[in-house]
């Protein structure tokens, strides 16, 4: 079994019109054994600035946090925002520094530029070769489950509301068929004047 | 006794000039040696009745034993020589489970009655199917059970002939009975009547006075499935006729 | 090089010999079962790797007037079953005087499956159908015959993709309150055609065109159209 299948989970991000959505599970287990249902996947990087880690519970966390170093540190550097895709090639650079000996994550990057709110969607494989796209982005133990989702539910220029209940849907029904995540999602919906989080109630088996 | 024995009578595969097969005859006249068993069928259900011979008051009766179930939804009645009878029930009994566990459906009582039809036709064959024996079988076999069609009744004899009936007779008393179940048998019968007629018949074919102990009498209805009467029941319908 | 050093030095140690009896052909199948009617469908693509050997292959098979079977994996295991099955159908009515029931064949299927417990056939089966009361059914197997009765079911290389969208339109799974419709004849050949677009955005192994079956008390009616060839 692969290391980034170790510990399991499901995450995914989504274009709406002026907003995105990324939406995680909340399992963290070992194998077959779930240990917590409340593990945060996804770490807000800015104001309008989201990371889903899926992969390796160790190296989310020392991910997320060296990540956070760099990212204040471009920030106090720069004295601005950075802007998403700016963060994608900051991620994709810290990934590859270890490409012989790479964390076990693929990333998923859900954002609205800091100055003209132009949404942004973006995914990694763990030694950061980077995808974005105009629809939507998948990565975790159950990624086949969210493509046959994300395919048949999504369509361009979604509401926030809308875009709330297609991005949920899509993740709960594609990791209810992974035996490794679920256990509770949430979901962020990111507009240019407010982030809206939500706790989604999930089959917990 | 060997007068009359002909070089047809050594083979039991070999025709004789006038295309018979003596010794599947000779099995054929074996069964009207065996005690009587009579099936009716009803669109209730199904019945056979047997007797049974207690030649000594040592034998301990309930160990004679001819009819039995093959299935749930089928029962067997004989007559003859009840030790073949064993192999024939026993090959019942597998394909019946076979079919069962191949198809998920309770087999056809015809399939039942063809496929143990084909193991008392491979008699005499030196590399014949497991069970076959070197002669025909010296028994006759009344299956009765209910499937797809309703209630069924086939006979089957050493030849491995199976004809479906109404109502039939075999053993010794097969004649008279045969000719009694025509004159009562119609195709309205209840099954209490059928149950209640196999008996009146079977107390006129049998020598010795019928009683709860020397009878047997089973039913296979889409109740009760196949049931062997007990001895109170039996007593019941008994104080009837 | 090694063989010359191995002449050489004379080392004639022991050599394995390899031997492959499987390949994986792709392929999608799916059936879905209504009150009175069961839609089987699979895609015609058949491949092997990254190459294309038919774009007109389907992989449904009508088994009889109330019978469709999906069988897709290894292709030479799916012609030599399909083939074994049609055989045990004919001998069935044969000695039985009756055609076999979607139940029994769904039985049968399962046995002859677990009779190859130990060199399986490489196939992914979903029979659709009628049953005995006339009502639609589906009947799902894995490759060594452990199977079960069902609604609904994918199958085969895209199954991942197709079977949770198929837990959420059909099974409304996940949707709180939802009023549960019984599924109609249109709108589930509807949605069958919906996922297999999906599918074949993301499965190489699932494209070119879809063959819809849908299974009546009336008989067997067949559609085919055209999915994405790249």
């Amino acid at each position: 079994m692969s290391i980034l299948d170790y510990n399991g989970a499901a995450i995914m991000a989504m274009k709406g019109k002026d907003c995105v959505a990324i939406a995680a599970d909340r399992r963290f287990g070992v194998q077959a054994q779930t240990v917590s249902m409340d593990f945060d996947k996804i770490f807000e990087m800015g104001p309008h600035l989201y990371i889903g880690l899926p992969g390796l519970a160790t190296d989310v966390q020392t991910v997320s946090q060296r990540l956070n170093f760099r990212l204040k540190m471009y920030e106090l550097r720069e004295n601005r925002k950075i802007k998403p895709k700016t963060f994608m090639s900051m991620v994709s650079n810290l990934l590859y520094e270890r490409r012989f000996g790479p964390y076990f994550v693929e990333p998923v990057i859900a954002g609205l530029d800091p100055k003209t709110f132009q949404p942004f969607i973006a995914s990694m494989d763990l030694i950061g070769c980077p995808m974005i796209t105009d629809d939507f982005v998948v990565s975790g133990t159950c990624s086949e489950q969210m493509y046959g989702m994300c395919e048949s539910l999504w369509e361009p220029n979604l509401e926030p509301e809308d875009l709330f209940e297609t991005i949920s849907q899509a993740l709960m029904n594609a990791f209810d068929r992974d035996a490794v995540s679920g256990w509770g999602a949430v979901v962020y919906i990111i507009e240019k004047d407010k982030v809206t989080k939500r706790l989604l109630k999930t089959r917990m088996d | 006794m060997f007068l009359t024995r002909s070089e047809y009578d050594r083979g039991v595969n070999t025709f004789s000039p006038e295309g018979r097969l003596f010794q599947v005859e000779y099995a054929i006249e074996a069964i009207k040696l065996g005690s009587t068993a009579i099936g009716i069928q009803s669109s209730e259900g199904t019945v056979l009745a047997v007797e049974k011979r207690v030649t000594s008051p040592l034998i301990e009766p309930s160990s004679i034993e001819k009819i039995m179930e093959v299935d749930t939804h089928i029962g067997c009645a004989m007559s003859g020589l009840i030790a073949d009878s064993r192999t024939l029930i026993d090959r019942a009994r597998v394909e019946a489970q076979n079919h069962w566990f191949t198809y998920n459906e309770r087999m056809s009582i015809e399939s039942v009655t063809q496929a143990v039809s084909n193991l008392a036709l491979a008699f005499g064959d030196d590399d014949a199917e497991p069970g076959a024996m070197s002669r025909p079988f010296g028994v006759a076999l009344l299956f009765a059970g209910i499937d797809e069609k309703g209630p069924q009744l086939y006979h089957m004899d050493p030849s491995g002939t199976f004809i479906q009936y109404d109502a039939k007779a075999i053993g010794s008393g097969s004649e008279g009975a045969q000719q009694a179940l025509q004159e009562v048998f119609h195709k309205s019968i209840t099954l209490k009547e059928a149950c209640k007629s196999a008996l009146t018949i079977l107390k006129q074919v049998m020598e010795e006075k019928l009683n709860s102990t020397n009878v047997e009498l089973a039913t296979v209805t889409p109740e009760r499935n196949f049931h062997m009467f007990s001895k109170e029941e039996l007593e019941n319908v008994i104080k009837d006729i | 090089m090694d063989s010359q050093m191995n002449e050489l030095y004379g080392n004639n140690g022991p050599k394995q010999v390899h031997f492959s009896p499987y390949a994986f052909n792709g392929g999608t199948v799916l059936a879905v079962a209504g009150e009175d009617f069961a839609v089987v469908a699979s895609d015609t693509r058949l491949s092997e790797g990254f190459s294309i050997h038919s774009r007109d292959t389907p992989k449904t098979y009508k088994l009889s007037d109330k019978t469709v079977l999906g069988s897709c994996g290894f292709h030479g295991d799916v012609l030599t079953l399909t083939k074994v099955i049609g055989a045990r159908l004919k001998m069935f009515e044969h000695s039985h005087n009756k055609k076999m029931s979607t139940s029994s064949i769904a039985a049968m299927l399962s046995t002859m499956l677990y009779y190859k417990r130990f060199f399986p056939y490489y196939v992914y089966n979903i029979i659709g159908g009628i049953d005995d009361e006339g009502k639609g059914c589906v009947y799902s197997f894995d490759p060594v015959g452990s199977y079960e009765r069902e609604a609904y079911r994918a199958g085969g290389s895209a199954s991942s993709m197709l079977q949770p969208l198929l837990d959420n339109q059909i099974g409304f799974k996940n949707q709180e309150g939802a009023t549960v419709v019984p599924l109609s004849k249109e709108k589930a050949v509807a949605l069958v055609k919906d996922v297999f677009i999906s599918a074949a955005e993301r499965d190489i192994y699932t494209g070119d065109a879809i063959i819809v079956q849908v299974v009546t008390k009336d008989g067997v009616k067949t559609e085919q159209f055209p999915l994405r060839k790249d």
